[in-house]
């Protein structure tokens, strides 16, 4: 009994994930839909366009999704998430329940109890103490390997991308 | 000192202002140094190099003096989260992301200052600090590296301590070029298209060069690097008319644009590459 309270809980929380279920997107470019995460993957179609799909999770940079021309995975860059006509409203509210942090976003907007706009900029004068506030809190590079051990996060090389001219 | 004080001043007012604005801030800071040029001048043109030689060779610990005035003047304009966890770990995370640079060592800080707008600064020598309406927006700890990573990418190209150096030369430039033609208005006129180009073009360039920076810094510090465009995905959904993207959307391109130029820089290069997001370790803040 405590098994099955666990599976389910289990179920749940996984359900509550930051998943994208269901979120609908727009093909920004043609690209192919792969049957797997992976650019060496099989093809199994080819989005136009402009084509919709349903986003139903993503792996990296690839999100699995349903759509008229197949289903399958594509690249996130070569999709917009949304629908661009949308009220924002809709959206970000869409956001919050997706994120299970409803609120979020918009909130953002609208408690405005702090912007910082250039004349605030312009204006400001040096803070010692509040600098010294924020060099206080200095991670180590020891420490930062720490902490990266600690999340499982391993290092890799990666060469820099070149430009596009 | 004075000179310095002027010229961070200046290049702090130009980092919060950024391209839409930065060449009227650029003909301030050219007329502050032709001013304080002229004044230790005197008689004597040949000392323009010495003059300016603090400027052009800026040594790291005059980086880091230059960016440490910038970012207390920032934090006078808006200051810390009082959150000690919170600035604790995006510390932990800056500096881990900044450990795959190749400027690993500078004194890397790190913070979350209290204003709504969305948006992240940098400072020369190592200085980066994210907006809690920006770190709100992010879903999980890779997404904050990323935008992190953005910021190390200035700093570790320059890009703020660059624009200051231009726009000294080109005064350089024109306060040589007056000495020897006397025309005014046509230095003038040198001077501020001069600026302008420079201020305008480099700067997007540099948004672009910072953009493909962050994802390769996530990808090499083990973190899924497609979360960095995911919060550009995210920012270009906020409409143009908010308030709280105002300043970014005036001095950075339209996160449309940008995904656009780091669509084309990641190509698929990055295609098979997997990283961890951290969605649990990620360090919430309530609304």
């Amino acid at each position: 009994m405590k098994l099955f309270k666990w599976v389910v809980t289990t179920f749940l929380l996984l359900a509550l994930q930051p998943v994208l279920a269901a979120e609908s997107g727009t093909a920004l470019k043609a690209d192919a839909i792969k049957k797997e995460p992976y650019s060496d993957a099989q093809s199994v179609g080819t989005l136009g366009v402009g084509d919709k799909v349903n986003i139903l999770k993503k792996d990296g940079g690839w999100l699995n999704v349903t759509s008229a021309k197949g289903s399958g995975w594509v690249r996130m860059l070569s999709i917009r998430k949304g629908d661009a006509k949308k009220e924002k409203g809709v959206l970000d509210s869409f956001k919050g329940l997706a994120s299970g942090r409803a609120g979020t976003g918009k909130v953002v907007a609208t408690t405005g109890v702090r912007g910082l706009n250039e004349e605030e900029l312009k204006a400001a004068s040096f803070d010692a103490k509040e600098l010294s506030l924020a060099e206080s809190y200095l991670t180590s590079k020891a420490d930062a390997q720490s902490f990266a051990n600690q999340g499982k996060l391993k290092p890799r090389s990666f060469d820099y991308l070149p430009l596009p001219q | 000192m004075k000179t310095i004080y002027k010229l961070v001043l200046l290049t702090g007012l130009m980092l919060g202002c950024g391209t839409a604005v930065a060449f009227d801030f650029g003909k301030e800071l050219n007329k502050a140094l032709k001013e304080n040029v002229q004044k230790k001048l005197g008689d004597n043109p040949g000392a323009a190099a010495n003059v300016l030689s603090g400027i052009v060779g800026t040594s790291q610990e005059e980086e880091i003096a230059i960016g440490r005035q910038i970012a207390g003047n920032l934090l006078g304009a808006s200051p810390l989260v009082k959150d000690k966890l919170l600035q604790k770990y995006i510390n932990n995370v800056g500096r881990w992301v900044a450990s795959q640079s190749e400027r690993p060592d500078l004194p890397w800080h790190f913070g979350v200052i209290d204003s709504n707008d969305i948006n992240a600064f940098a400072a020369p020598g190592g200085y980066v600090f994210v907006t809690r309406g920006l770190y709100q927006q992010l879903q999980n700890e890779a997404a904050l590296a990323g935008v992190l990573a953005h910021e190390i990418g200035h700093v570790i190209r320059q890009h703020h301590l660059k624009i200051l150096q231009q726009s000294s030369l080109v005064a350089l430039g024109g306060e040589a070029l007056s000495r020897q033609t006397g025309n005014d208005e046509k230095v003038q006129q040198l001077i501020g298209s001069g600026a302008e180009v420079v201020a305008r073009s480099l700067d997007k360039n540099a948004e672009f060069e910072a953009d493909s920076i962050a994802v390769v810094l996530s990808a090499r510090a083990g973190y899924d690097p497609f979360s960095f465009p995911e919060v550009l995905q995210e920012i270009g959904h906020v409409a143009r008319d908010d308030s709280s993207v105002e300043l970014l959307f005036k001095t950075h391109p339209h996160p449309d644009e940008r995904l656009d130029k780091l669509n084309v820089a990641m190509s698929d290069r990055l295609d098979n590459v997997k990283g961890q997001t951290l969605d649990r370790r990620f360090y919430r803040l309530k609304p």
